[in-house]
């Protein structure tokens, strides 16, 4: 009787997202219908996306703006995840570096990442290199804060444990607080992807000559709404791509925690 | 004879006061006593009476206000390889599979990997934890926890084993097989243990000694000589019941 009432939940639960999806799906096409000059429809947008391969946008193929935007996403977010992580680290172990650095970060880490853009373009032009900077720099806070917070975490008895057993301080480090912060750091990897993702799309619309923010604006001056959602969609899907890649990821890093 | 009985450990007019803002706090007063070897000593003592401190003093963890600690008749200072802790509240990592914990000490030792695996593999079957190797803490029981806190502090082979209350946070019936593998594990690694716990009937059931601390601050009441009743001990037998009820009626209440 329990097993039956769990299997009929369980389906419940997988017909219950499609449904949602539908439910979009359904939305779109009859706003489409009822507006066809706001909103292209799902046939006219699959049209467009066929011809960004056929007729490319600023001779870029679809896939060359998504990896175009990755790539900016991806050195950008290796230096913050470097830097970021092992600052986070120094402040959330070493009292003095927390306290040279703990106010600075209170203050800056509130700053939007997209508010960085005005003074990065101001500083190093719209070259590929400030748009590197910018992920760099709206994602970099946020690894901070949360690997320091990880650490501070850390039990006090786990780290006597620690000395104990004759652990010296890098020892102790590496081997108890840092794996114990490991959940939060990657929480705080999790943040700065979604967030490094949506800051270089801003940036890109600013200025790029591909980019799928570039390929949004483009859709945009030309008002070609039907490329605008080919941009859209494939920014939603990639980013909820990099959503799954990660939660595998940490299944692999931190197996204990899916316990 | 006692005389003659070289003390493996032994504490000496230990103090210990806290200063905070808000004054000062003693928490032991003038603590001595004698471990031998191969002894299993219980500290008994109400709850929050200052054993923790005393234990994290012998320990190295803690400094102490006046006194000294003397290990093999030396002086000692701070955390020695010597001495091993099973802690209070387990302490094990949740992220690491119980033999990387129970290899913990000899790794920081910066022994091999295949000596280690031999060595935690040995301790592992010790506590009857044999199978479950590569477990995460998280899908283990409260008192298996407690079996790899206990083959850690065994692992690094020390002299001396501190035990803090380790059965305090099981439930009885966790308790008790707890107690009679403890009874089992130092019978088969002879090793000279101090056992700290509240609990009088766990005292009388595993100690060859039993030192009875005060109320805060903790001051050394009485020790006892249990040597007299063989182990296992029947903890329902006049002799047991005896000793028992005489710790008892000396016992402070905890607040």
């Amino acid at each position: 009787m329990e097993k039956k009432k769990n299997s009929v939940m369980n389906i419940v639960c997988i017909i219950l997202p499609v449904i949602a999806v539908l439910c979009i799906a359904i939305g779109w096409i009859a706003f489409s219908t009822a507006n066809p000059r706001l909103m292209p429809g799902p046939v006219e947008v699959f049209q467009r996306f066929i011809r960004t391969f056929t007729n490319p946008v600023a001779r870029v193929i679809l896939p060359g703006h998504i990896w175009a935007s990755l790539r900016r996403v991806l050195i950008g977010l290796i230096f913050a995840w470097i830097i970021g992580i092992g600052l986070g680290v120094l402040v959330g172990w070493n009292k003095k570096v927390r306290a040279v650095l703990g106010s600075v970060l209170e203050l800056l880490r509130p700053i939007p990442p997209i508010a960085w853009i005005p003074l990065v373009i101001m500083w190093f032009g719209i070259g590929e290199f400030s748009k590197v900077f910018i992920v760099f720099i709206g994602t970099i806070f946020g690894l901070i804060v949360n690997t320091s917070a990880g650490i501070k975490l850390v039990d006090k008895i786990n780290i006597d444990v620690g000395k104990i057993f004759g652990g010296n301080q890098r020892q102790i480090l590496t081997e108890i607080v840092v794996p114990t912060a490991l959940p939060s750091i990657f929480a705080g990897i999790r943040t700065s992807v979604s967030s490094g993702w949506t800051t270089v799309v801003a940036a890109e619309m600013l200025g790029a000559k591909a980019g799928l923010g570039s390929l949004v604006t483009k859709g945009w001056q030309g008002n070609d709404m039907a490329l605008v959602l080919v941009a859209v969609i494939s920014i939603a899907a990639i980013g909820a791509l990099l959503s799954v890649l990660l939660s595998k990821l940490e299944k692999v890093v931190c197996p204990w925690n899916q316990i | 004879m006692e005389s003659n009985m070289k003390p493996k450990l032994e504490v000496k007019n230990i103090t210990k006061t806290f200063f905070s803002d808000k004054g000062a706090f003693q928490a032991v007063e003038d603590v001595s006593f004698q471990i031998r070897e191969g002894e299993f000593l219980v500290l008994l003592g109400p709850g929050r009476c200052g054993k923790s401190v005393l234990l994290n003093i012998i320990s190295g963890l803690l400094e102490q206000t006046s006194g000294a600690v003397y290990f093999n008749g030396q002086e000692i200072h701070g955390v020695n390889p010597e001495i091993s802790m099973v802690f209070q509240k387990t302490a094990v990592m949740p992220f690491k599979t119980v033999q990387q914990n129970v290899e913990l000490g000899l790794k920081f030792a910066g022994m091999d990997k295949k000596k280690r695996a031999e060595i935690s593999e040995h301790y592992i079957n010790l506590v009857g934890l044999k199978g479950f190797e590569k477990s995460y803490p998280p899908q283990l029981s409260g008192g298996m926890k407690q079996r790899v806190g206990i083959a850690r502090a065994y692992a690094t082979n020390p002299e001396v084993l501190i035990m803090d209350e380790p059965f305090g946070q099981l439930d009885a019936q966790t308790r008790y097989s707890m107690q009679n593998e403890i009874l089992r594990i130092s019978a088969e690694e002879k090793k000279t243990v101090l056992f700290v716990t509240n609990n009088i009937e766990e005292a009388c059931s595993l100690g060859d000694r039993i030192v009875l601390l005060s109320a805060c601050p903790a001051r050394v009441k009485e020790i006892y000589d249990l040597n007299y009743l063989p182990k296992p001990r029947d903890i329902v037998s006049k002799e047991f019941l005896d000793i028992r009820q005489k710790i008892s009626d000396n016992t402070d209440l905890a607040l």
